[in-house]
């Protein structure tokens, strides 16, 4: 059933964006992610414009966060405070995004960057979580206990001033680094249409020591909060958040990651987190590919003014 | 459907021949819709184009060196045409080229090649025919004069993948020896405002008759509204898709709660 959608003003197939939504739902339930970086290519490969395309995951990124965010509430696995101040700086990120975003679009390299920023992300974060499920796979083969973390065990990070107590997640640093990543993920996420989960968890982890069990949920929290500010942004700015888009989206989603979360719990941590490298690095290097390789089409056009524009 | 044309055009014969004189070489058309609606259930239609020319002998074998163009344009826009090209191994769009108030819609049907039909000054004065649009450039421009060409072969082929752009020569059919009908279809993409459709007749490669009308092409209904919202009020149109998304989720986690 074709459906014609008002903002990206071309019809789609319906069935297949409800069924692009509820794949990567599941994908999302069963790693624990977002999605969004796995949906915005897929989207901008299957003809939506890539502005629209990062606009409206914006959306659906807050309806997914929104689904787990209750979970992580009512468990109280998040700390509110920290989410708070990270989200501060998502909030800052994401309008910096926005602006940065309508440049780029008018002097035509917003692909670029987009197709860029996915192959260095994507390259890096899925080379790391690679190395790090295989050896922890590895680990579990040969029977050796992993390495406890010390407690008390301190990097640069804690050096830094104006620190702050986060009760909840037993920490005492500094805002700077707090607003800093938040910014980061928030300005990532605005251009590249990704909630920035896959990147915010392991930088929470491993740069500020948030302690596991409260990570995913205020990860979520500060996500879900980032996007729906991106998506404020996005539709009074770059006006390309297509409702019926993300509605649609959206509602596969939810469904999708039901599925996905219950087959997740059959499967290992480290197993899981080497599919989803695999996945991620796949997804750098279909960007990649269209860099490197001589286009089909050396031209493109885009509309600067006047109908459709 | 002929006979659904036969008829209108007969009604269109009745009301023309009423309100207008007679004379030689005079050209009537109409249109089957002077609307085009977008619903959500929008995938491209077609207009169908009706009209008379009177007084001129036998076609469509043209010996009488009678020869029509419809021209069917949509709202002008301003185009950026790049050009991408290797920087540091990686391609990138490198020059660009602006064309300035260029249709957002072309499409051009005749009855017989349109070359042949009148000299190259005419036909670029008029724009008929993809050769013949003009494509004003703006004045900053980083793009070679050499190759000042190639972009704009690249702009209308591009144009021409996307459906926006088409020629279709000698798709005018005359159903009697002075009435002719065409059909122009309309793609799913086609951009939202005014149209123009103009028809042109031309007797031994000199114009004797023209006519132009307009077609509207508007979003209606809940699309129109959705439309409205996001470019009005986007600030409101961003809360309401955040609420919507927040609900939406929210929903889901309450419905399939597992703890």
């Amino acid at each position: 059933m074709q459906l014609y959608l008002p903002i990206a003003e071309i019809p789609v197939n319906i069935f297949v964006v409800f069924g692009m939504g509820g794949a990567v739902g599941f994908l999302s339930g069963l790693f624990g992610i977002g999605g969004g970086f796995l949906l915005t290519p897929l989207l901008i490969f299957s003809g939506i414009p890539p502005s629209v395309s990062v606009a409206t995951v914006t959306t659906q990124v807050v309806a997914s966060s929104a689904s787990a965010v209750v979970t992580y509430w009512r468990r109280k696995a998040i700390d509110l405070k920290l989410a708070t101040i990270l989200l501060a700086g998502g909030v800052l990120g994401s309008l910096i995004g926005v602006v940065l975003f309508q440049v780029l679009q008018a002097v035509g390299q917003l692909d670029l960057v987009i197709s860029l920023s996915y192959v260095t992300f994507l390259g890096a974060i899925g080379s790391l979580m690679l190395f790090e499920s295989v050896r922890s796979i590895r680990r579990r083969k040969s029977g050796a206990a992993p390495k406890a973390r010390k407690p008390g065990q301190h990097n640069w990070i804690h050096g830094l001033p104006l620190k702050v107590r986060f009760r909840r997640s037993k920490l005492y640093v500094s805002v700077i680094p707090v607003v800093g990543l938040g910014a980061v993920i928030g300005f990532l996420g605005t251009v590249l249409g990704i909630g920035g989960g896959f990147m915010m968890v392991p930088a929470l982890i491993y740069l500020l020591r948030v302690p596991t069990s409260i990570v995913i949920g205020t990860s979520l929290f500060q996500i879900l909060f980032t996007m729906a500010a991106a998506t404020v942004f996005h539709a009074m700015g770059t006006k390309t958040v297509d409702i019926v888009l993300a509605m649609t989206l959206m509602i596969g989603g939810v469904i999708g990651a039901q599925f996905g979360a219950r087959m997740g719990q059959n499967l290992r941590g480290d197993q899981l987190r080497l599919l989803l490298a695999l996945l991620v690095l796949a997804v750098g290097l279909r960007f990649a590919v269209d860099l490197l390789l001589v286009p089909e089409d050396l031209y493109s056009i885009a509309i600067r003014k006047g109908a459709g524009a | 459907m002929i006979r659904r044309a036969l008829l209108l055009a007969a009604m269109l014969l009745t009301v023309c021949g009423a309100t207008r004189a007679q004379s030689p070489y005079e050209l009537v058309t109409a249109l089957s819709s002077d609307v085009i609606s977008i619903q959500s259930n929008f995938t491209g239609t077609e207009i169908v184009i009706f009209g008379q020319a009177h007084d001129i002998e036998r076609q469509p074998n043209n010996p009488s060196g009678y020869d029509l163009a419809i021209v069917v344009e949509g709202p002008p826009q301003d185009i950026t045409t790049r050009r991408k090209g290797r920087f540091l191994g990686v391609w990138v769009n490198r020059e660009a080229e602006r064309f300035q108030h260029v249709p957002s819609f072309y499409a051009v049907a005749s009855t017989i090649d349109i070359g042949a039909m009148a000299d190259r000054t005419l036909l670029d004065e008029l724009g008929i025919g993809l050769n013949h649009i003009n494509l004003a450039v703006s004045g900053v421009s980083n793009v070679p004069l050499a190759d000042r060409d190639d972009f704009r072969r690249a702009f209308i082929r591009l144009r021409e993948e996307m459906g926006l752009y088409s020629e279709q020569e000698t798709s005018i059919q005359f159903l009697t020896d002075t009435m002719f009908r065409t059909n122009i279809p309309l793609p799913a993409n086609i951009p939202v405002g005014q149209y123009k459709v103009k028809s042109f007749l031309f007797h031994h490669g000199k114009l004797v008759s023209r006519t132009e009308e307009t077609l509207a092409v508007a979003k209606i209904g809940f699309e129109q509204i959705t439309f409205q919202l996001a470019q009005n009020y986007p600030l409101f149109y961003g809360l309401l898709a955040v609420s919507l998304a927040i609900f939406t989720g929210w929903l889901a986690g309450v419905i399939f709660r597992r703890d």
